[in-house]
């Protein structure tokens, strides 16, 4: 993984909100890429204190959503085993997520026939010639209601700068699923429709995007941003209802007091505003984000941060020991605690 | 200008203001300098003479002084200052006999009607600044809601943007400048530290002796930390009497008070039915009782709409929180019945089941002393153990972590199951009940009108159905400093309070 190339080269990273406007390059983008990646490889390390960043940005608008995106792409692919050698151990009802090249479908196998060339992959609901399997994943979950489906996330400009293309099936297939956001939800949707590239760049056109995009002309309805369309979606890809395959939970800070305490197998939460880092004390993942938007009035988020850095923390520097630096406008500290 | 410009525009203001730094025109206002010297004579004497027989005057004409500060428009355009002046007078009338400095309320008098003479001396430079650069460059900043009207009426005419410090956060306008009508200190530091403009001027009287700028609360410990520089330029006369004040002037002081009194509550422990709680004033003359236990519901009116209900810890409620609270109970009393009728015919088993662990922990508590209790909590590793006074609320239903719950119960010499399993299940219909109830919530808000909050400060949403209760949002005006014993049972139920009336 290298997200690192966005700051060793002068890259000029650009966001754009709508996929057919120019992206609009943004000083603040690569860094905070990077430091989701950085987080990433120092919990890597540190297995035994949690470690705690602040950031304290003007407007908090997409410091999450790049944040978790850098994370995801930092956590290494899972290797997964041939499809056909997984479909070969399968038991009838398994739940099974089938990543193809315009689809990720969460299913029940049914069977495997073999006697055909090419061999047939059965679910409840579909079929698929193997060789089409891109890769395939047994779940453990129990409470899904399945099939569901939806368009192969697309991996984008930034994953292709991240390397990420070659192990895309396997991401899909088998996400970490570490990671959690904690803000205001309707906010975060929109960040997550964000369309990120290089500048100079033409946004990237999937197949997927081009077909809605008409769809939508043809319908005179205003377009929407979807999964497989490339935007920031398809790789923070947040749990949802409808999603197949899913890296990130998204809480609302409102409803978060409720959800408490969280699954231990989350690793990174970033807490996106004074709402969610209300929470703070009753977080006990390894990596915690908090996001300071210094345009609310409200100060007690800040307050609430450094006391816990001057009552429990041990300081962590945030250029030596990250290895990362902030950008103009963003006030950055880091410390550990005990967990 | 599409959300990623504005963003830049966002970063890139905030970089240029902390490279540099802001303005402070120091006006020279010797009729708000003679006013101001005379309030603080008035205050020396009220904290040597007990508050009691003051606080009206003295809200009153803190009142005038603050409106001086942040309401500078010429006389025709400001008749709340003309009222405030009467309020004086009729506050001075009172007190005549009443006390031995007749001098002091002559001078308090004399002072508060010369500035009922005159135009307030702020209101010429803004009106000059705002000249120089050009009304479609710069918008002007008013403290509050009612300073944004005042100044807007008089401003209108030129076609000058007037925002309050809110909606200068949400309408983002393409200006450069903007004029900040009062000290820095009485803004917040998102003025400075998240700019919505690459320039920012404060204008405020020379006899204004705090010019300190603000600073993000994280400033101090943080790598790129940003550091607001202010360049300093007088304007007009300022050899005014009280300008050498080297008391630096706070806000706090600056700014209406309420008169809180003195403790009540002798120092005991509270009873079983009892809790510590501090007098929250609120907005539409209310109070509650505000005690350290579980988190309040509250509405944050920046939020959208089905995300606004949301709970803030106690230690969270600040003045400007709003609050939300139902007409005579408490939300929590019934969130537990709720939670437990969700559990059906277990019920009763569940309640029987929380009830005992929790008599047993105020008995312990009774035993031995809270801090013995919190050592020998935090041996067993409960992390939460300083939690242990809290945890006897039925509200609260169990310590959320797993281990924190297991070693409590073992230290209560309580076996596991069926407790723990009866206090897991009953937290998750809790946490259902609440969720119904916040949707309720979120439904009523929606109906609400949330410009009226932000205006009056507190709305009042009937009960539909009768014997339903209203839902009251109301904004936290000021927490007192000390705590007082109450009952339980009155903790967190508003009731009509007056001591806030110089607040809003």
């Amino acid at each position: 993984m290298s997200t690192t190339q966005s700051e060793r080269a002068p890259l000029h990273l650009a966001l754009a909100e709508d996929p057919l406007a120019t992206a609009e390059r943004a000083p603040w983008i690569g860094p905070m890429l990077a430091l989701g990646a950085r987080a990433a490889r120092y919990a890597a390390n540190h297995a035994d204190r949690q470690l705690v960043v602040a950031l304290s940005v003007p407007r908090r608008d997409f410091a999450a959503a790049l944040i978790a995106s850098g994370w995801v792409m930092a956590r290494p692919a899972p290797t997964l085993p041939d499809p056909v050698d997984v479909a070969r151990g399968l038991a009838h009802g398994a739940l099974v997520r089938v990543v193809t090249e315009r689809e990720v479908i969460v299913d029940r196998f049914s069977r495997l026939n073999e006697t055909i060339t090419p061999p047939r992959l059965h679910l409840s609901s579909s079929q698929w010639q193997l060789p089409r399997i891109r890769a395939l994943h047994v779940l453990n979950e129990t409470e899904l209601q399945v099939p569901i489906r939806m368009a192969r996330p697309h991996v984008g400009a930034i994953g292709r700068l991240a390397r990420l293309e070659d192990t895309w099936d396997a991401r899909l297939a088998a996400p970490a699923f570490d990671l959690a956001i904690v803000g205001t939800q309707a906010w975060l949707r929109d960040d997550f429709d964000a369309f990120l590239s290089c500048e100079g760049d033409a946004v990237d056109r999937p197949k997927e995007l081009v077909e809605d995009l008409a769809k939508a002309a043809e319908k005179g309805k205003p377009y929407k941003v979807a999964f497989g369309h490339g935007s920031l979606l398809d790789v923070v890809l947040p749990e949802t209802p409808k999603a197949s395959t899913w890296s990130t939970k998204v809480y609302a800070s409102s409803r978060f007091a409720e959800q408490l305490p969280l699954p231990a197998s989350l690793r990174v939460i970033v807490l996106d505003g004074s709402g969610a880092i209300k929470y703070l004390g009753e977080i006990e993942a390894p990596v915690v984000v908090c996001i300071l938007d210094r345009s609310v009035a409200d100060e007690t988020a800040a307050e609430i941060v450094v006391q816990m850095r001057n009552t429990r923390g041990e300081l962590v520097s945030i250029s030596e020991d990250l290895g990362w630096r902030p950008p103009a406008g963003v006030e950055a500290l880091a410390f550990t605690v005990a967990l | 200008m599409s959300r990623i410009a504005q963003l830049n525009q966002r970063y890139a203001a905030s970089a240029e203001l902390a490279r540099n730094g802001v303005e402070l025109v120091a006006v020279g206002d010797p009729t708000g300098a003679r006013l101001n010297t005379a309030v603080r004579r008035l205050m020396i004497l009220a904290r040597d003479d007990g508050p009691e027989l003051w606080e009206d005057l003295i809200g009153a004409v803190k009142s005038l002084r603050w409106r001086l500060v942040t309401q500078p428009q010429p006389l025709e355009f400001n008749p709340g200052l003309t009222d405030t002046v009467d309020h004086v007078r009729k506050q001075v009338r009172r007190l005549r006999g009443a006390i031995e400095d007749e001098a002091l309320l002559d001078e308090l008098l004399a002072a508060a009607e010369a500035v009922g003479m005159a135009d307030p001396a702020l209101g010429h430079v803004l009106s000059r600044s705002i000249e120089e650069v050009g009304a479609a460059y710069c918008v002007v900043v008013a403290a509050s809601k009612p300073a944004q009207l005042g100044l807007s009426e008089w401003l209108a005419k030129g076609k000058v943007l007037v925002l309050t410090s809110g909606e200068l956060e949400r309408q983002q306008p393409l200006v450069d400048q903007a004029y900040v009508v009062g000290p820095p200190r009485f803004y917040r530091s998102s003025l400075v530290t998240a700019p919505a403009t690459g320039a920012v001027s404060f204008i405020l009287p020379a006899w204004f002796g705090d010019r300190s700028i603000p600073r993000s609360a994280i400033a101090a410990y943080a790598d790129g930390a940003i550091r607001i520089e202010a360049k300093i330029f007088t304007e007009g006369d300022d050899s005014e009497p009280g300008n050498d004040e080297t008391v630096a002037e706070v806000e706090d002081e600056f700014l209406p008070q309420p008169s809180w009194g003195t403790r009540r509550s002798v120092d005991r422990e509270p009873g079983d039915d009892e809790v510590e709680a501090r007098r929250v004033l609120l907005s539409g003359n209310l109070a509650i009782w505000l005690d350290d236990g579980d988190r309040i519901r509250a509405l944050d009116p920046q939020q959208p709409a089905g995300e606004r209900v949301v709970y803030t810890e106690v230690g969270a409620v600040r003045p400007g929180t709003f609050l939300l609270l139902r007409q005579g109970e408490t939300e929590r009393g019934a969130l537990y019945r709720a939670g437990i009728e969700r559990l059906g015919a277990k019920g009763p088993a569940v309640d029987g089941a929380q009830r005992a662990w929790k008599k047993k922990l105020a008995l312990r508590l009774q035993e031995v002393t809270y801090r013995h209790a919190v050592s020998e909590l935090r041996a067993r590793g409960v992390r939460s153990a300083d939690r242990a006074r809290a945890w006897m609320e039925p509200s609260l239903v169990r310590p959320n972590r797993d281990e924190d719950f297991e070693g409590l119960l073992q230290w209560l010499d309580i076996p596991m199951q069926p407790t723990f399993g009866y206090a897991t299940m009953l937290r998750r219909a809790h946490h259902q009940a609440s969720a119904a109830l916040r949707e309720e919530l979120e439904r009523a808000v929606s109906e609400g009108d949330l410009t009226a909050l932000e205006r009056d400060g507190h709305w009042l949403k009937e009960g539909k159905r009768e014997g339903s209760r209203g839902l009251i949002a109301t904004r936290v005006l000021a927490i007192s400093p000390h705590k007082e014993i109450v009952s339980r049972h009155d903790a967190r139920v508003p009731f009509e309070d007056r001591s806030g009336k110089w607040l809003e």
